[in-house]
């Protein structure tokens, strides 16, 4: 390829979009005119893009079956909704504790006489408990010790001392 | 605005309650043709190109009321969809169909059929210029696609690739060149 030829090839693309100057443009022409290898690069710039727009509108063909992107849009938060499940979920929730208010089965008084039978209780219970455990460190005692255990958590089967006579029994 | 078109304003305007994205979704119907087109251009499936034109028009309500005028709206739409259907160029899901089923379709729709010596000739060549598309740099294929096949002149593709005139006119010769020089190495007259 002669120089001129690379020169003319540098603007070939150019010429053949209308781009060039021209004084340029008849410049490659002159030279077409007389070179065969250019014109064959010119006409397979000129083949090439028809062929690419065949491909290209092949694809345009087929988007039509694209479908418009309906998931492009905005969720819009739908307050009355929300509003409609929050109110339901707060009648069921108040409707269920004023239901279980009604039905549950009144909460049996505590009085005077009933408390101070519990102090009571728990204080012998817990003389009881010190006192068998003073007892327990002695190895003959053992028989006497789980007895003494054994009275505690069925004669004072709600203290606490019962629950440890329980565990130690246990 | 067709059918299709209209069953998406109608669900996008039930969605959208405010006028700026309203007003955006308005813009973006509007350029949908122009966006097919870009996204024909790049080759891309069907599929490929509802999920491209998905992610523009989420972009679109999102982003565009940092633009002032319909123009810039515009140039950043078409920016955006070129950019993700390069994504999908680099991924080389674009121009998948070979020629000879292009040619098929072509016949099959109506469209101008050759004489039946040139058909093989057609499909050599025209399998030649596919698979160059395919294998076209996305720097080149950017500027290729908005010039020859959208219409827009290089001041515009410069415009909207971030690139000066001068650049893209120089990009599109590299890139015709490579088209050209591929069907001459191949052996194929023009």
């Amino acid at each position: 390829m002669e120089k001129s030829c690379e020169e003319i090839r540098e603007m070939l693309v150019d010429y053949a979009d209308g781009q060039l100057l021209p004084s340029d443009s008849k410049k490659v022409a002159d030279h077409l005119a007389e070179c065969a290898h250019c014109r064959k690069m010119l006409d397979a710039l000129q083949r090439s893009l028809e062929l690419a727009g065949v491909v290209w509108e092949d694809g345009l063909a087929e988007t039509k079956e694209i479908r418009a992107p309906i998931h492009g849009k905005v969720r819009k938060i739908r307050w009355p909704r929300y509003a409609a499940i929050a109110a339901g979920i707060l009648l069921v929730v108040t409707t269920s504790i004023v239901w279980r208010e009604l039905v549950r089965p009144a909460k049996k008084e505590l009085t005077f006489a009933e408390i101070e039978r519990r102090i009571t209780e728990s204080s012998n219970a817990a003389r009881l408990l010190a006192a068998t455990e003073l007892l327990a460190e002695y190895p003959d005692a053992e028989t006497i010790v789980k007895e003494q255990y054994r009275y505690i958590v069925e004669t004072y089967p709600e203290t606490a001392a019962a629950a440890k006579a329980k565990l130690k029994i246990q | 605005m067709n059918e299709m078109n209209s069953d998406f304003a109608a669900d996008a305007y039930q969605a959208a309650d405010e006028r700026s994205s309203k007003l955006n979704l308005n813009i973006f119907l509007a350029e949908l043709g122009r966006l097919k087109r870009i996204v024909a251009g790049f080759g891309l499936s069907v599929q490929d190109g509802e999920d491209v034109l998905q992610d523009v028009s989420i972009k679109a309500l999102k982003h565009f009321e940092k633009y002032r005028n319909r123009e810039d709206s515009i140039r950043w739409l078409i920016k955006v969809t070129v950019n993700r259907c390069l994504m999908e160029h680099r991924r080389r899901r674009s121009f998948r169909r070979h020629a000879q089923e292009i040619l098929r379709r072509r016949a099959e729709f109506g469209a101008k059929s050759n004489r039946a010596d040139e058909k093989a000739i057609v499909v050599e060549e025209l399998e030649i210029v596919r698979e160059s598309l395919q294998e076209l740099d996305d720097s080149l294929l950017g500027p290729m696609v908005l010039r020859y096949f959208c219409d827009l002149n290089s001041k515009e593709v410069g415009q909207i690739l971030g690139l000066n005139p001068s650049t893209v006119r120089s990009r599109l010769r590299e890139a015709r060149m490579i088209l050209a020089k591929r069907l001459l190495e191949r052996g194929v007259e023009p």
